[in-house]
This record gives structure tokens, C-alpha cells and sequence, in this order.
């Protein structure tokens, strides 16, 4: 039952992101845009070239990072695991910046291939500094190993940004995510890429449930933990990577859909990735198109509204979560 | 230095741990408070200490109702120990006795003679004048124990309050740690109350033992009218035999 | 003792914070300068690094001592201001200040912004009849940290092209175009509060003991905890309204001066802590503005650079402890 009103609330999200806009458009205009594409009707080219691509953009970064975020969670067995707040985000978003400086604006389908080491790198340092890895990382540890890690990048950018005089576009795209530039970016490409990672999510699901009930009785489950966290670590890198190709830093959403996504499905960790994909998706793109009509005619970026609304659900689960080791 | 409680009822929030109990701790004497576990032992001690505020009833000391009391003028007459007090990393035991003095200095007050003198005497007291520079955290369990006591001590309040000072400790060390108190309490006229576990060991140390049970106050009194096998079964639902010990001829419990 | 070995390394960096930079200044250049009042010397002294490297040491100071602060208070190597939010609120203050173009006095801005991220640190980590255990309150801390920081993020989307540009280098923290009124600011305001907390530090001594023990020992202990608290937060935000949110300089300063003068007293580990955070602004300024030929970073990049790896380190070491 409640699965259905995930689909509903899905729907109602994509047609809210599709229909509001600076320009309204009647409904005859969608089902003409797509059998019978004028080019010089601007009302077409609004929706072809700008709505839709936004959307798809929405929808791939958003299932993505639901599913980064509830790995890291699971395995890591950390309510407060989120690409953004660990760091690996900005790890992700660094290696691109630093491509577009040293490559210039080449070919964005090559600088977006550099998101993926930087989230391997971001993540595995992550991880590993953070306890992350023994299974039993208190939310404090791994939390400030993600805050060291992204005030570390954050200090670097701001050097490379002062150093060769970049804009302050380069430095916003950098702090907070956004769906704008959907049609410069490589959405295909990112979607096969997103889409793998949640395939290997689903196939080592049962292997990560089983970890997470602690090393020694996994291990009695038949499951190794190494290859488990290996393969987690790669769940994340590509997810999380593909998202930050299509949308930029994009924090906090991995955080807030994995609890939502429980609710949904209670503890069944495949069930939870396919639920918390679309709940990702749909989220990105309600917080995506609030950000357009908050303060009309300017834009909120994507990016800042997820942090605007998950900062203070944030703040409630740490409440609530026994700090120190959990073993 | 008279310390009474008037009918004290303790808890937190709704659910009331201690209800309706009336003590009159005697002066200059060794007062060990038992029972089994929850059944408010601590509790009482730390509304004895102004540590909880009571739901009804009130302390009393020397007339006066204990949270009318100033703080520090309190902190003067009467000492606490905690269970598990929190060591700052790496502080020697002359730093720690020292913060003993805090009752008795102002917001700017140097350290004077007088407080030297105490830390020392307190320092004398538990044998740990030659461990003084010693950091806390290289000192045995029992070691440990007795700076913690010299900092109480080095408070020169005519009353200590200890939750559990001998816990942690091996059988030597918890007598080491009584009979240190014992002797200070005979040499000073120093009221001590402490809650304690072990049966046999409080009824050795101490002059006047408070026993509760699950529904409140069982008995108070010296320890062979307290340990009696009747009191025990209300206390602790135990059956025992109550024999003088041979060489001191206090009570000793044998459970059945 | 040691303490002079501090002193020592202090007036080093400073004068190495004089004599370096872009351009190398001689020390005879310098020397005459101070006699003179004229030449390149003065002009460095006056105008140039003058002004910068005593805004540096008074705003490393203040930062330095308000970590000691809630350090010891909270019994934490982590819990500095600037891991648990203090400062990002009092620079989100300073951002919204300007957003909505009030004119206010810094100080007193980034004060309000510091004491309000605090009191809401506070009571969302509050929960009636428990008590608060140091990691939930640094786990909010963080919490709030993130939170303000996307406000200020927000705020600077609505600021005009050019301020927004100034307001992300203010809040890297940085120490360009400082001058002689805001060392005179910080080290008036930092007087003030220091000496407010060398006054407390007696009662930060006995709070380390545990409140049970504190309460014995005569100690007023939610009064001594939110005056402490309180001395922090303005502490913390008089270093911010002149030198932005540099990161890490609280959270370095308390453990490093500690090591360097081996203070035990609640005194002494409070004057280690502002002399060791000055020596970290100082230098951290100076290798900013040296490190790169043509170029001057804000001081903040440094100190995030310096500052992030001995946070994992410092992460590290609380693990194998078994305090995390």
C-alpha cells in the first residue's frame, strides 16, 4: 500500500516539475512536443531542450544518490552516512574541477569519466580514516572524518579558484549542485553508469544485510566482509560519481531517503534500493522545482534546497543516535 | 554536624525510588548505607549531597534546610565522593588534591599557606606524600582510590559523603581504603557516610548502618541490631545466618 | 621552562610574518623602519604587514583560548568551536548582515551569530532528565555547522556578483586589507575576554572532576558551565568579525600550546592555547600569502589544509583510545 503512494507522490512530483516553469504551457503543447516536434515553436523547444533534459537529470542524480545513501548506511550501519556530508561528494566534484582547469572545457563526457576516481578516492579515505571499514564506526567518528575531508577540499578549491582567477559560477557549482546545465552534461552515459552501480547494490544487498549484523557472525553467514566492503565502495563511487557528473554536490539527500525508504519497506535492504531510487528521484525533483519558484524569477539551486531541508532532519537523527562506538 | 533526613521521598521523574524516609545520620560517626541494587542506595546519598533535589520531605543539616544553603558554604561542611569521578589527562596527584581547596579560595585568591597545609595533610593521610608528582593514570586501582580520598579531605569538611568507594577494588584495598577512613573519622571526629556493597566489610568499618530494601527503609541502627537474619530477608529476599566474628566480634552474614 | 620556548616561537613567527611575504623585506630594512618611521620598513610595519600580522595574532589568540575552552569543558579534544558550529554561525550572521544590508558593528554581529549557533546547539542537544554526553553535542554541533553553512550559501545567491565574491573569501577567513582599527578591536575585545576566562579557569578545573564533584566542592555547575560557554562563544566570535571562520585554528591551538609548555593548571593551558593559536594564524597567514608567486590566499585555505589532516589524525588516535 504504501509502496503505491510512493509511486503517486512520484508522479505528481515529475508532472509538478514538467508543468511549472516561467512559462506555462497548455497541456496539448507536451503531447505536440513529442509526435510533432516544431523547432521554432518555442514552446517546444522550452520543453525538448530545457524541461525534460532537467528532468531526466534530476531523475538519474536523484536515484543515484538514494542508492549511495543507502549503502553507506547499511554498511556502515551509520544513520548519519550520506555522500555529501562523508566527503565523497566533493571528492567527486574536486576531480572535476580540477579537470576543467587543467583540460579546459574539452569534452564534458571525458572530464565527467574524472568524477569517478575522485569518489573512489574521496570514499576509500573516507572509510578507511573514519573506522568506516571495521564495521563498528561510531556516527561521530566517520561524521567528522567526512567534515575533514570536505574542509580540506574546500580550502583546495578555493586556492585553485583564487589561482586561476575562475569565476565564482566554478565555486558555486562546486558548493551546491544544481540541475541547470542538464543539457551540457552527458545523461546517457551517467544514466548506464548509475544504473550499474544499482544492479551490483542489489546483487551484494543479502551479502551487506549479513555484514551488517557485525563481522564475526557474517562471516558465520558465509560472507566476506572484504569483498562485501569492496563492493560497496564501488556501489558508491559509481552512483555517487554519475550523480555529481549530471548535477554537481548534491548533499544530504542520500541522508534523508534510506530512513524514508525503511518506512516504506521496513528492513529489506533490496527492497529499501528500489524504493529509495525512486523516493531519491523524487525528492531531487520536488526540491528542484521548489528552488524555482521560492523566489521567482530567481533560482535556488537544487543543491542548497536539499541542504536547506536536510540540514535540520540532520540535526533530528543526531539527536536521537547513542553516540561513541556501536559494538 | 548533624545531618537528617525529614520525610524524604526521591526519584526522577514520576517514579519515586525512596518514599516518605526519616533518618538522623549520627555525628562523628561511620554511617554505611546498603542494600541490594536499585533500591535507592545511591540515590539517598545524592540527596543527601544536594546532588537531586527531592520530590517531598528535605535535608536538614544543623537545622537548616540544605538547598537554602549557600554552595560554597556547604562545600565547606560537607565533602562528597562520587563513584566515578572524571580525571582530566595526564594531571599529577598534587594537581588533583589541590583542586580540593576550591570551597575555600575566592574568584582570585593566590594559594595560601593554609592550603598547602591542607593538601599536604591530606596527602600524609592516604599515605601518598612520596606519589605526589605522579600522574593519576600510572597508579594502581587502589592508589587511585586514595588520591581521589585525599582530594575530599583536603576540603576539611567535617563530612564526607562516598558512593561506592571501594568497588573497583580488591579485597586489600577496599580494607586499605575503609581503614584509612576509619582512622580519619577517629583521629578528626570526621562524620563519614558511605554506600556500600559488601555486608561483612561495612559491618566491620562502621559504627551505625542504614538498610534498605525494595519498599523502602528496612532497619538503622548499630550493626549487630541491623544484620539480623529477619532484616536481611526483607532487604534482599536472602537467607542468612548471622554469626560474631571471631577475631572482632562484629556480625558477619553467612548466606543459606 | 617551556612556556619560554612559546614565547620564543611566537615572536619568531612574527617577525618572520614582518619580513616575508610577496616581497622579502631585509631585517635592517625593517630595524630601520621602526627607528626612522620612514622607508620601506614603515610602510611594511604601518600599513602593509603591520596591521595583518596583529590582527593575526590577537584573532589566533582569542580563537586558540576559546578551544581550550570548550576543550576542557567538554573533556574533548574534538569539541572546538569550529567543529561544532560556533563560528560558521557567527559568519552566517556576518553574511546575512550584509545580504540585508544592516550596519552594524562586526563584532557585535558575528557575537550574536556565535551565541545564537551555540544556544541552538545547545538546546537541540538537550534532552530533559538526561545528561548530555560531549558527542552528541559535537554530533549537533556538526549538524548545525552544515546547516548554517548552506544558509550562508543560500544568502550569497541573493548577494549581487561582486559581494558575493567578497563574501566567500570572507568566509574562507581571511586577513587582507586589515588595519589598525581592527587590531585595536580584537585585541581590546580579546583583553577583555581573556581575562574573563583566566578568571573562570578555577572553576573549569573543578567541572573537569565531573559535575557530581564539582556540586561537592561548592561549584554552581549549570551557572560555571553556561559562563564558560558563553566566554567561548565570544571568544570564538571576536577572532571571527576580523579574520573570517578560519577553520581548525581552535581546534589545533589547545592540544599544540599544551604540548609545547607542558601547563598543566586551567591558567596555563588557556595562555598555551592563545599563543599557540597565534603562532598557528600567523604563520598560516604568512605561508598563504608566500606560498604562491602573484598570489595571496586567504589565510583560511591555509589553515584548512593545515587543519583537516590533524583532524584525522586526531580522529585516529581518539579510535585506537576507544573514546570514539
Amino acid at each position: 500500500m504504501r509502496v503505491v503512494w510512493v509511486a503517486v507522490v512520484f508522479a505528481v512530483v515529475v508532472l509538478a516539475s514538467l508543468t511549472i516553469g516561467e512559462r506555462s504551457l497548455p497541456p496539448q503543447v507536451y503531447l505536440d512536443a513529442l509526435f510533432n516536434y516544431d523547432p521554432r515553436d518555442p514552446a517546444h523547444v522550452t520543453l525538448l531542450a530545457i524541461r525534460i533534459p532537467r528532468l531526466v537529470a534530476g531523475l538519474i542524480a536523484g536515484a543515484a544518490l538514494g542508492l549511495a545513501g543507502t549503502v553507506m548506511q547499511a554498511v556502515t550501519r551509520n544513520p548519519l552516512a550520506d555522500p555529501g556530508i562523508l566527503g565523497v561528494n566533493a571528492g567527486a566534484a574536486f576531480a572535476l574541477l580540477l579537470g576543467t582547469t587543467l583540460l579546459g572545457r574539452a569534452d564534458e563526457a571525458i572530464v565527467a569519466i574524472l568524477a569517478f576516481p575522485g569518489a573512489a578516492l574521496a570514499s576509500a579515505a573516507v572509510f578507511a580514516l573514519g573506522g568506516g571499514l571495521r564495521g563498528d564506526a561510531g556516527p561521530v567518528r566517520l561524521t567528522l572524518a567526512g567534515a575533514a575531508l570536505n574542509a580540506l577540499l574546500l580550502s583546495l578549491v578555493t586556492a585553485i579558484v583564487l589561482v586561476r582567477q575562475e569565476s565564482l559560477e566554478v565555486f558555486r557549482f562546486w558548493v551546491a549542485g544544481s540541475l541547470t546545465q542538464a543539457t551540457t552534461r552527458p545523461l546517457p552515459e551517467m544514466a548506464l553508469v548509475a544504473a550499474l552501480g544499482g544492479i551490483l547494490a542489489l546483487l551484494i544487498a543479502p551479502r551487506v544485510e549479513a555484514l551488517a549484523l557485525g563481522s564475526a557472525l557474517s562471516r558465520g553467514l558465509g560472507t566476506r566482509p572484504g569483498r562485501v566492503q569492496a563492493g560497496a565502495l564501488t556501489v558508491v563511487t559509481l552512483t555517487t560519481g554519475a550523480a555529481v557528473a549530471v548535477a554537481g554536490p548534491i548533499a544530504f539527500l542520500g541522508l534523508m531517503v534510506p530512513p524514508l525508504a525503511r518506512l516504506v519497506v521496513g528492513h529489506n535492504l533490496r527492497k529499501e534500493l528500489a524504493v529509495a531510487a525512486l523516493l531519491g528521484a523524487a525528492l531531487l525533483i520536488f526540491a528542484d522545482t521548489l528552488g524555482r519558484i521560492l523566489l521567482a524569477p530567481q533560482e535556488i539551486r537544487a543543491g542548497i534546497m536539499t541542504a536547506l531541508i536536510g540540514g535540520p532532519v540532520f540535526l533530528w537523527i543526531a539527536r536521537q543516535v547513542r553516540p561513541g562506538a556501536s559494538s | 554536624m548533624n545531618l537528617q533526613a525529614q520525610d524524604l521521598s526521591l526519584g526522577y521523574g514520576d517514579t519515586a525510588v525512596v518514599e516518605g524516609l526519616t533518618l538522623d545520620i549520627p555525628e562523628g560517626k561511620m554511617t554505611a548505607i546498603l542494600g541490594p541494587n536499585g533500591c535507592g542506595k545511591s540515590t539517598l546519598l545524592r540527596a543527601l549531597a544536594r546532588l537531586i533535589k527531592p520530590i517531598r520531605g528535605r535535608v536538614v543539616l544543623d537545622g537548616e534546610d540544605i538547598h537554602a544553603l549557600n554552595t560554597r558554604a556547604l562545600a565547606r561542611r560537607m565533602a562528597i565522593l562520587p563513584q566515578a569521578p572524571l580525571a582530566p589527562e595526564g594531571i599529577s596527584v598534587a594537581d588533583l588534591v589541590r583542586r580540593g581547596r576550591t570551597p575555600w579560595r575566592g574568584f582570585l585568591s593566590p594559594w595560601r599557606d593554609e592550603d598547602a597545609a591542607a593538601c599536604a595533610a591530606a596527602l600524609e593521610a592516604v599515605q601518598m606524600t612520596d606519589l605526589a608528582d605522579r600522574p593519576l593514570n600510572e597508579l594502581s586501582g587502589g592508589q587511585r582510590q586514595r588520591a581521589w580520598i585525599a582530594l575530599v579531605l583536603a576540603q576539611e569538611a567535617p563530612l564526607l559523603l562516598l558512593d561506592e568507594p571501594t568497588t573497583f577494588l580488591d579485597l586489600v584495598h577496599q580494607i586499605d581504603v575503609l581503614t584509612l577512613l576509619r582512622t580519619r573519622n577517629r583521629d578528626t571526629g570526621m562524620t563519614v557516610i558511605s554506600v556500600l556493597h559488601d555486608l561483612n566489610m561495612a559491618a566491620r568499618f562502621n559504627d551505625f548502618l542504614v538498610l534498605l530494601g525494595p519498599n523502602g527503609l528496612v532497619a538503622t541502627g548499630a550493626p549487630d541490631t541491623v544484620l539480623t537474619p529477619d532484616n536481611l530477608d526483607r532487604a534482599f529476599r536472602l537467607k542468612a545466618q548471622v554469626q560474631p566474628d571471631p577475631v572482632t566480634g562484629n556480625p558477619m552474614v553467612f548466606p543459606l | 621552562m617551556r612556556p619560554v620556548a612559546l614565547v620564543l616561537v611566537l615572536l619568531a613567527a612574527v617577525a618572520a610574518g614582518l619580513l616575508y611575504g610577496q616581497e622579502a623585506v631585509s631585517v635592517a630594512m625593517l630595524w630601520d623602519g621602526i627607528l626612522t618611521g620612514e622607508g620601506p620598513g614603515a610602510l611594511m610595519i604601518d600599513t602593509f604587514r603591520g596591521p595583518r600580522v596583529a590582527t593575526a595574532v590577537g584573532a589566533g589568540a582569542v580563537l586558540g583560548m576559546s578551544g581550550a575552552l570548550f576543550q576542557t569543558l567538554f573533556r574533548n579534544p574534538l569539541a572546538a568551536p569550529d567543529v561544532m558550529g560556533f563560528t560558521s554561525g557567527a559568519g552566517l550572521a556576518v553574511v546575512a548582515a550584509t545580504a540585508f544590508g544592516l550596519t552594524l558593528p562586526m563584532p557585535l554581529i558575528a557575537a550574536v551569530g556565535g551565541l545564537l549557533a551555540g544556544l541552538l546547539v545547545a538546546l537541540l542537544a538537550y534532552r530533559p532528565g538526561h545528561s548530555t554526553p560531549p558527542l552528541t553535542l559535537i554530533l549537533v554541533g556538526l549538524g548545525v555547522a552544515f546547516f548554517t553553512s548552506a544558509l550562508s550559501t543560500f544568502l550569497m545567491t541573493l548577494l549581487p556578483y561582486n559581494e558575493a565574491a567578497e563574501a566567500q573569501r570572507w568566509l574562507t577567513g581571511s586577513l587582507a586589507a586589515r588595519d589598525w582599527s581592527h587590531v585595536a578591536q580584537v585585541w581590546i575585545l580579546g583583553t577583555l575576554l581573556g581575562a574573563a576566562a583566566l578568571v573562570q579557569a578555577r572553576r573549569l578545573e573543578v567541572l573537569e572532576l565531573g559535575e557530581d564533584l564539582a556540586a561537592g566542592l561548592g561549584l554552581k555547575v549549570e551557572q560555571a558551565r553556561w559562563g564558560i560557554s558563553a566566554t567561548g562563544v565570544l571568544l570564538a566570535a571576536t577572532g571571527v568579525a576580523v579574520a573570517g571562520p578560519v577553520p581548525f585554528v581552535a581546534l589545533m591551538s589547545g592540544p599544540l600550546g599544551a604540548r609545547i609548555t607542558c601547563a598543566k593548571s586551567g591558567t596555563g593551558r588557556m595562555l598555551s592555547a592563545a599563543g599557540a593559536g597565534a603562532v598557528v594564524l600567523v604563520l598560516s597567514d604568512l605561508a598563504a600569502r608566500a606560498a604562491l608567486p602573484g598570489i595571496v590566499l586567504p589565510a583560511g585555505v591555509m589553515t584548512g589544509i593545515l587543519g583537516a589532516p590533524y583532524l584525522l589524525w586526531r580522529l585516529s588516535r581518539e579510535m585506537e583510545r576507544g573514546k570514539l
